[in-house]
């Protein structure tokens, strides 16, 4: 079993095309990612933005919210008072990002589209409302500095503008979006490690299958041994490009990095496993078989969003069935769930698919490659 | 004389072709036994058969007394193959190479690297051992992938046509390599279709044509099956067509012919037909460069057997 290890990893680390494509290819695309995407995402960076208060008489009546919001009226937003009339047309005409209405004590938020300015204006007012009652029984009472309560929303603006992010999925960072697919699509890649080492132990793929079928090794200690190498050589593939990711291009894993190295282990085995599968089902060249599970890996990655999040979003609408069975986007999925959720169920149901994914590829392979006389070699 | 290998009524059927038909034949202890036939006779089928890489329709393999599976490891442990195509890892230098494959047999490191060393030996590729087979020749890569295959030193090695697209020089220490191995104690099963390295080699043949035994025995037995007893060629140039058609009327000519620059007859009985043909050559005053006599080759009763026309 050593020996084959060891000779599998030499043979494969020595594989010039397969070392490029799973540890090179994604590292020159996570650069143009990160070139391409670097100017979109300065775009997102904080700034000033416009506004505009409805001034009527609900919200000049309005204590703690005219307080609040003059407060960071300039520090956070620049905002114009002005009639509700006048707050619609500098909203049509793109003069703002969006508008306050005060019908009652809780303001209405008109925007005409989703972004980061959008998400900030509703999240001031959220933190806001969630201060309404202490300010109703004590504020207002013992006359509650309001400026504490904006420079805590500057404050949290400052610290939190990931989690802001978070609140809604229209403003999830493209640059990250893009390496979550990347990252997926480089654990798929291994399928083409796990082809070739499982394509040499099979007398029906070739002169070096032949000449290891007719060894005294046995045939399910050759594909494991084979196996395993696959997969730590994918996982080294994988590690480069995280570690790459995260110390040269600065992508953020956020700070669950236990599980996201978990999910890429499990993504890297579900890639793996199809490569495996992709060799054993198809019956033809090992060229053809690069051919295909580089078709399928790039396929699924795009169904999954790798170019542009929308197609992702027309398939799991559409055709939820697709991305349920698509490793690919299982992994990319895991990704999401560890950076926009704060529980962990999304996350853990993506690993147990993957898993599953991962033991039916193994067990229809092992099926396939099982029998050990062929018709014709 | 002891059966390493027992082959019996042995068939082997694609959908509209027996690859092999009811084949049975025994492989000798100590012997090299050539399987020899043209293209597409069958000799890899039945070399792919006997080591169980194959489904077969019907018939029975013995190795070593015991009946060959796929998972006969201890079978499996004594044979080497030496397969027609080259199989090695390009990634892998040649020391590499051998010691994988040889670990595949041998786990005592020490034992195996002094096997791998006399493998090197063998085939005369003490110079090579860190280039990578790219870097090697077609003969070098031959002689790696023969020591691939023995290293390990079993005692029944098949070798399914080594020597194919490979240069003189390459062939010539191939089938020395071969030699040692047999006079080693290694019983050979050895696959060509080039009728000299069998009659280097070989101390039994069976020919093998459309996956059937046409003949087999010992060359010297083998050459007795054919109708020729003697073959003269005679280098002549400008000879008349008068002058060949009266030779074909002698007395024992089986078959004539006449090429410009050579002409050869085969006679069924062989005396004195040299004799015959100089004195009529002097009557008619031919000169003539060179004239020699030989008896019958394995080539003339491979093609006797086989036929003459060309195939795939």
């Amino acid at each position: 079993m050593l020996h084959n290890l060891k000779y599998t990893l030499k043979t494969l680390f020595r594989t010039r095309a397969l070392i490029f494509w799973t540890f090179a290819f994604p590292i020159i695309l996570g650069l143009f990612f990160n070139m391409a995407f670097s100017n979109i995402e300065s775009d997102e960076q904080m700034k000033i933005f416009e506004i505009a208060i409805v001034d009527n008489q609900e919200y000049r009546e309005n204590i703690i919210y005219k307080n609040v919001l003059d407060n960071l009226n300039g520090e956070v937003f620049d905002a114009k008072y002005v009639s509700e009339e006048e707050a619609k047309n500098l909203l049509e005409e793109r003069q703002i990002y969006g508008y306050l209405y005060f019908e009652d004590d809780t303001p209405e938020i008109y925007v005409r589209k989703s972004g980061i300015y959008q998400t900030i204006l509703k999240f001031i007012v959220e933190e806001v409302e969630q201060r309404k009652s202490i300010f109703s029984n004590v504020a207002l009472k013992e006359g509650y500095n309001f400026n504490n309560v904006a420079a805590d929303i500057m404050a949290k603006l400052d610290s939190d503008v990931l989690s802001l992010n978070n609140k809604s999925n229209s403003n999830l960072s493209y640059t990250v979006i893009e390496f979550y697919t990347l990252i997926a699509m480089a654990a798929m890649y291994g399928g083409t490690i796990g082809l070739s080492a499982i394509t040499t132990s099979l007398a029906n793929m070739g002169e070096v299958g032949k000449r290891s079928s007719i060894t005294p090794t046995k045939k399910s200690v050759m594909v494991i041994s084979k196996t395993l190498a696959s997969y730590i050589v994918a996982l080294c593939g994988i590690a480069i490009l995280m570690l790459f990711l995260y110390f040269v291009l600065h992508v953020d894993f956020g700070d669950k990095i236990l599980y996201v190295i978990l999910l890429a282990m499990v993504g890297t085995l579900a890639g793996n496993a199809l490569g495996i599968l992709v060799a054993s089902l198809f019956k033809c060249s090992y060229d053809a078989k690069i051919g295909i599970i580089i078709a399928i890996t790039m396929f699924l990655s795009v169904l999954s969003g790798m170019m542009g999040i929308t197609l992702k979003y027309v398939v799991d609408t559409n055709l939820p069935f697709v991305n349920m069975i698509n490793p690919c986007n299982m992994i990319t999925d895991g990704f999401y769930a560890l950076y926009y959720y704060t529980t962990l169920n999304r996350f853990w149901f993506d690993i147990v698919s993957l898993l599953l994914f991962t033991m039916l590829c193994l067990t229809i392979s092992s099926i396939s490659i099982r029998r050990e006389k062929y018709d014709s070699i | 004389m002891k059966n390493i290998v027992e082959v019996k009524n042995l068939t082997k059927e694609y959908k509209n072709l027996k690859a092999i038909d009811n084949l049975s034949f025994e492989i000798r202890k100590g012997e090299i036994l050539g399987l020899l036939g043209p293209n597409g006779s069958g000799k890899s089928t039945t070399i792919n058969s006997i080591l169980s890489l194959l489904k077969t329709s019907s018939g029975s393999i013995k190795i070593f007394g015991s009946e060959m599976t796929p998972s006969s490891y201890d079978i499996k442990k004594k044979i080497g193959v030496v397969f027609q195509e080259v199989a090695v890892f390009n990634e892998l230098t040649v020391y590499e190479n051998i010691d994988y494959f040889c670990g595949l047999y041998i786990e005592d490191k020490k034992l195996r690297s002094k096997y791998i060393d006399d493998a090197i030996a063998l085939v005369g590729l003490e110079n090579f051992k860190k280039f990578y087979p790219k870097q090697l020749s077609g003969g070098l890569l031959r002689r790696l992938n023969i020591a691939c295959g023995i290293a390990h030193k079993p005692e029944l090695i098949f070798l399914d046509e080594p020597t194919v697209a490979v240069d003189p020089q390459s062939r010539n220490n191939i089938l020395e390599g071969i030699k040692k191995l047999r006079d080693n104690g290694a019983t050979i099963c050895y696959t060509t279709h080039y009728m000299e390295e069998v009659e280097i080699l070989c101390d039994r043949v069976i020919i093998l044509d459309k996956g059937k035994i046409l003949a087999s025995g010992t060359i010297d037995e083998l050459k007795q099956l054919t109708n020729i007893e003697e073959k003269v060629t005679i280098e002549v140039d400008n000879l008349s067509d008068k002058i060949v058609s009266e030779i074909v009327e002698f007395k024992n000519v089986d078959t004539i012919s006449y090429n410009g620059s050579a002409l050869v007859i085969t006679y069924k009985k062989g005396k004195n037909n040299l004799t015959e043909i100089v004195d009529y050559l002097n009557s008619k005053k031919v000169k003539y460069d060179k004239i020699f006599s030989e008896r019958p080759t394995l080539n003339d009763v491979f093609l006797e057997l086989t036929g003459k026309e060309l195939r795939d």
